[in-house]
């Protein structure tokens, strides 16, 4: 064989060697456990967006107007059922409910027949077919159980008690500069396992104007602000990749509440041993405050249309806790990549949505902001519509942006990013729904209500019961 | 990581593209067709695509995406193939 020929043949060979080890590249690459964002390590290596350069000044939604802060009480779907279903006497109608109660159902009839649906259609039908076909979740509910073990006690006492240092006559430690406060706080709250930081003033805007019970606060009373929430800083972690792609019922909350709740009272201990007050606001229902628009604030993401924030590295998929704090910190910037632009056109989720609760529609004034409709009534409905775990999730599941972080959507990610047009939005949404469909949404549903118990994609091997367990 | 999602395995992957690029020059010549700047152009912007082909089809196999493995393959095997056969007509111009 002389020269020429030994060449041509080696460049043969090298192209099909060279196409194979691309195919083995990406298939390591698609189930390489490297990308599975936030449950490598503790050292802070997930922060991968450069959001200084998306820093922008002003937050990514606009205020339209006077504010209005929320009351938990009522406008918080896990404070008022309980109240409801306590209370509730048929013949009495609303006359039997607490007069906050009464007077928000009044003025929300639509709500209350939802919120009373959940009592007396939807549990029925729900413990018919757990009966018959609620096995089938074992593994995920056992799974869901395990990761919320783990609880830690939250104070009892009022904020101008519970966020201060125990130890009395502890003093304020003079820190040097509230920058290197900032990057020390960011430190330890990765090496406490949060996959995201952030840090921002608090806009008390964002406050219960009622807080949700058993936090040591008046409940009855319009809360008033207390002065040492100044700053709010924000941890949290991804879900399970896995099982939070098989939603609405092998997925849950609790892995990840779990954690960013562990992670929020440490470092609430971490600020209070310096001498400084902090408060840990948590998930799932021990908050005095609402958390996305501070994780806008603090440049975590965006909010979505599906009202949870879109991230740059977890996409929706991030379970966040929040700490009060007096500290002196340096704030972060809001950034914009661009989610508000990818949202209008989109429409994934309220297209997979199987309650029909996020809006097709544009952005409307709600409580003096302007942002999407989202009825959180009849998201709870679904709730006691689907077997398996607690919850849905399905919006987070769809979201173009939560993605593993493999070299196929980082490049999506930075595409839409760069691009100002808005074409590659309509290109990537597109290729998102031929690429990625979910079942038809009615199918997420149980069957005495219409449904097949589908979810969005195929469990993990380790929590498919009939493969462990003989029924 | 394992050793296709390494750097060592894009080293391999440099030296298999330099012998592929050697070899090309090699069999155009003796096809008597002068390579010039816009056909090396074209070439390497068709081996991206097919790269990026075979690499989307395997990478959405392994994160468990059948639907777009199969969807995406048949799209950018499409465009890879048509692209070829233009390109290919470009550069095999012998004038």
């Amino acid at each position: 064989m002389d020269r020429r020929k030994f060449l041509k043949t080696s460049g043969a060979a090298g192209a099909v060697a060279g196409g194979v080890g691309l195919g083995f590249f990406g298939y390591e690459a698609g189930r390489d456990p490297d990308s599975y964002t936030g449950w490598k390590n503790r050292e802070g290596g997930f922060q991968t967006f450069n959001r200084i350069k998306w820093a922008v000044e002003k937050p990514t939604y606009t205020k339209t107007g006077p504010s209005r802060r929320v009351d938990a009480r009522t406008e918080v779907v896990f404070s008022r059922m309980g109240p409801l279903f306590r209370n509730w006497k048929e013949e009495e109608g609303t006359n039997s409910l607490p007069e906050y109660l009464r007077k928000f159902y009044e003025t929300n009839p639509e709500v209350l027949e939802l919120d009373l649906r959940v009592k007396n259609e939807l549990f029925p039908k729900l413990r018919k077919d757990r009966e018959k076909y609620g096995h089938k979740f074992i593994l995920a509910e056992a799974w869901s159980d395990a990761m919320g073990a783990v609880w830690p006690k939250h104070s009892q006492e009022p904020p101008e008690i519970a966020d201060f240092p125990e130890k009395k006559g502890q003093k304020q430690l003079k820190m040097r500069s509230p920058e290197k406060t900032s990057k020390l706080i960011k430190k330890i709250a990765h090496q406490l396992g949060s996959t995201l930081v952030g840090i921002t003033k608090l806009n008390p805007d964002w406050v219960y104007s009622h807080p949700m019970r058993r936090r040591g606060i008046d409940t009855d009373k319009p809360f008033k602000v207390p002065e040492h929430w100044k700053y709010a800083i924000v941890v949290g972690v991804p879900m399970s990749w896995d099982p939070m792609f098989a939603n609405p019922n092998y997925g849950t909350s609790h892995d990840a509440y779990a954690i960013s709740r562990i992670i929020a009272v440490r470092l609430s201990t971490f600020i209070k041993q310096l001498g400084y007050a902090a408060r840990p606001h948590t998930p799932g229902t021990e908050y005095d405050l609402m958390v996305p628009p501070i994780l806008v604030d603090a440049g975590i993401g965006e909010q979505g249309r599906h009202s949870i924030v879109v991230t740059p590295e977890l996409g929706s998929n991030f379970r966040p806790a929040i700490i009060t704090t007096n500290i002196p910190l340096k704030p972060d910037k809001p950034i914009d990549f661009g989610v508000q632009d990818f949202c209008k056109t989109c429409k994934v989720c309220a297209e997979q949505c199987p309650s029909g609760s996020i809006t097709k529609g544009n952005k409307v004034e709600i409580r003096g902001y302007k942002r999407y409709q989202f009825n959180a009534a009849s998201c709870h409905n679904f709730w006691y519509s689907k077997l398996g775990n607690m919850g849905c999730r399905v919006c987070i599941s769809v979201c173009p942006y939560t993605r593993k972080a493999n070299w196929v959507h980082k490049a999506a990610l930075d595409i839409t990013a760069h691009d100002p047009t808005g074409l590659a939005d309509k290109a990537l949404t597109a290729m998102q729904k031929i690429f990625y469909p979910g079942p038809d949404p009615q199918e997420y549903f149980i069957p005495s209500l219409g449904g097949k118990n589908a979810s969005y994609r195929k469990p993990p091997w380790w929590l498919k019961t009939e493969d462990f367990i003989d029924i | 990581m394992t050793f296709f999602t390494s750097g060592f395995f894009w080293f391999i992957q440099g030296i298999l593209i330099t012998v592929i690029i050697l070899a090309f020059q090699v069999w155009m010549e003796d096809k008597g067709v002068k390579m010039i700047w816009w056909k090396w152009f074209l070439w390497g912007l068709w081996i991206l695509v097919a790269g990026f082909t075979i690499a989307f089809i395997f990478t959405s196999l392994g994160e468990g995406e059948p639907t777009a493995a199969v969807k995406g393959g048949i799209i950018f095997s499409l465009i890879t193939i048509t692209s070829g056969v233009g390109i290919w007509r470009l550069i095999n111009k012998k004038k």
